[in-house]
């Protein structure tokens, strides 16, 4: 009865900050940012790829409550670059690492295509080859997933 | 497992300078390799990559995947249909044994075909129409009637698609974009057109008895109601040997004897006797299979599911800095891409209704991401390790419009109101 509805999981308010940075008063080259409408997904994620960078000497995520949709995540660093940046460092070398399986996903499936042949017809995609909504400039067929 | 054949002949120091070597190694790329295609499920290794991530695709895939789950319990007189925006189901004539209640939860449980429904539908939230128009809804019907002396079974297969009392509503004007991207089965239930597939069973009717009901699917995501999860099944596993002591095996009297090793077990080497415990050990292969429940293909499940973490890494960067402008050209250094001066996200807004990825698609003087590449990096040639200077950012615009992000399924990351998108400053 406390929970809240279930599209607000994931739907920002409206005039909602989906990201807040407090820096912290007392620690040095610390600060504690809360992402709001997100989860363990977004959060775990984050916090072991600032963990894997030298400049990061903390970084910690919790999910305050569960019935309340946001993640806070404190992040300590040596002094070299500001927690936000890297905080913006680790994101956008995670969205390099998701590209670039993205990349290897994509081979894999076309591999495994020309071998059996086991896409599905019965999603029932669009036919049209032109309307690849991925692009599709890696394959070779020139055929998209959709397509089969 | 190279990592572990090497091990068994080192010395304590060595092995763990080995593993240094090893864990630098890891930073490199993941590796994947699809074991198993099938047409609605995928076996796939993935390896060099962090615990936490593989964790984070395993819950995109089954939780944030936008598909069209169907109609649900909500039973409503049709003079209040104008008031609500959720599924629903009108039930004209339900003589079975069944209460509408549970035969609108069955409804609601039936996987309808949603390839790629992340453009070529909208959630309802987002639609500028009132109630639902042909492109956030679709209204399926179902009128079995038995008058045999036998018993009827009511199937996923008696659902029919039907054009819905709204027509093309308010929504006219962009209309054919969204409805030009269904394939020809766009809702309909996945059984029905699979020779040889099993229909989802709904309800049993006898002589004289009569199903006549109307339902709305809508477009949404597992994590406000798992109708709407395109997994069926999501496996996870990683260290077979338990090797890294990540559980502990209850057994009576022998562990090895009670606790069978799975088949993934042969993927690496089992530990040695007298192998000491290695502490720093950190898991770097995973095994997954995703098994879909036919509303999407296995293989759009997993692209899509990427697309859907770089949307939220995406957005996170976005929030960090609000004052992001928004040309960021495709040739740009990682970071600094996003730092060079120009028209911020607010000035840029009024190009588009504000959504990003239509601002960029439809505002040649911002030169953005959405245009320059490829959406999804073009596949893997042009992409990734090979390119390291490339901007990340390159593969978001996929990501924004493929994964619909949370805001809407439109071209780009938001919705017609950017306001509702929560990305105002």
């Amino acid at each position: 009865m406390n929970a809240i509805n279930r599209h607000e999981l994931f739907v920002l308010d409206e005039g909602e900050n989906p990201v807040e940075v407090t820096e912290d008063t007392k620690i040095p080259n610390a600060a504690t940012i809360r992402i709001a409408k997100q989860d363990h997904t977004l959060g775990n994620m984050v916090r072991a790829q600032l963990l894997s960078m030298p400049s990061v000497l903390f970084a910690g995520y919790k999910v305050p409550h569960p019935l309340q949709p946001y993640f806070i995540i404190k992040v300590q660093t040596d002094g070299t670059v500001t927690p936000q940046f890297a905080l913006e460092t680790a994101c956008n070398d995670l969205i390099k690492m998701v590209g670039d399986l993205e990349g290897k996903f994509k081979r894999e499936f076309a591999f495994k295509d020309a071998d059996g042949a086991t896409g599905s017809n019965a999603t029932g995609g669009p036919t049209a080859g032109g309307d690849d909504p991925y692009g599709g400039g890696g394959w070779s067929e020139g055929k998209d997933y959709l397509d089969f | 497992m190279r990592h572990d054949h090497c091990l068994h002949h080192l010395s304590a120091t060595k092995q763990r300078d080995l593993f240094l070597i090893e864990t630098t190694k890891m930073d490199g790329a993941a590796i994947v390799r699809i074991r198993e295609l099938k047409k609605d499920s995928v076996n796939f290794v993935l390896e060099n990559v962090d615990l936490a991530f593989a964790n984070s695709l395993r819950r995109v895939v089954m939780a944030d995947i936008p598909s069209i789950g169907a109609l649900c319990a909500i039973f409503l007189a049709w003079t209040k249909l104008m008031d609500v925006a959720i599924d629903m189901v009108e039930i004209d004539a339900n003589t079975t044994v069944l209460p509408d209640e549970f035969i609108a939860h069955r409804l609601g449980m039936v996987p309808l075909i949603s390839a790629n429904c992340d453009d070529a539908m909208r959630y309802t939230r987002d639609c500028t129409c009132p109630a639902g128009c042909s492109i956030c809804s679709i209204w399926l019907q179902l009128s079995v009637t038995c008058t045999d002396d036998r018993t009827i079974d009511v199937t996923s297969d008696n659902l029919e698609v039907v054009p819905g009392p709204f027509g093309m509503s308010t929504s006219m004007d962009d209309a054919p974009e969204e409805l030009t991207k269904r394939g020809p089965y766009f809702g309909h239930p996945v059984s029905k057109h699979e020779p040889g597939a099993q229909p989802v069973l709904l309800c049993k009717i006898r002589k004289g008895q009569e199903l006549k009901l109307r339902c709305v699917a809508r477009k949404g995501i597992a994590k406000e109601h798992a109708k709407w999860s395109p997994c069926s099944a999501v496996s996870f596993e990683y260290d077979p040997h338990n090797k890294l002591r990540h559980t502990t095996h209850w057994f009576e009297v022998d562990e090895r004897a009670e606790w069978p090793l799975g088949p993934n077990a042969e993927e690496e080497e089992a530990p040695r006797e007298d192998q000491p415990f290695d502490f720093n050990a950190k898991p770097n292969k995973f095994y997954m299979e995703v098994e879909t429940d036919g509303s999407l293909g296995a293989q759009e499940v997993i692209m899509k599911g990427l697309a859907e973490l770089q949307t939220k890494l995406a957005n996170l960067i976005l929030g960090i800095k609000p004052d992001l402008d928004m040309i960021a050209g495709g040739d740009g250094q990682a970071a600094g891409a996003w730092g060079t001066d120009g028209g911020n996200w607010n000035a840029s807004e009024t190009a588009a209704g504000g959504a990003w990825g239509a601002a960029t698609a439809q505002d040649a003087t911002s030169p953005a991401w959405a245009n320059t590449a490829p959406p999804f990096g073009g596949g893997s040639g042009s992409r990734g390790a090979a390119s390291p200077g490339r901007v990340a950012w390159s593969t978001s615009p996929a990501g924004g419009g493929g994964g619909g992000g949370w805001g809407g399924a439109q071209t780009g990351w938001g919705s017609p109101n950017r306001e509702t998108n929560g990305w105002a400053t």
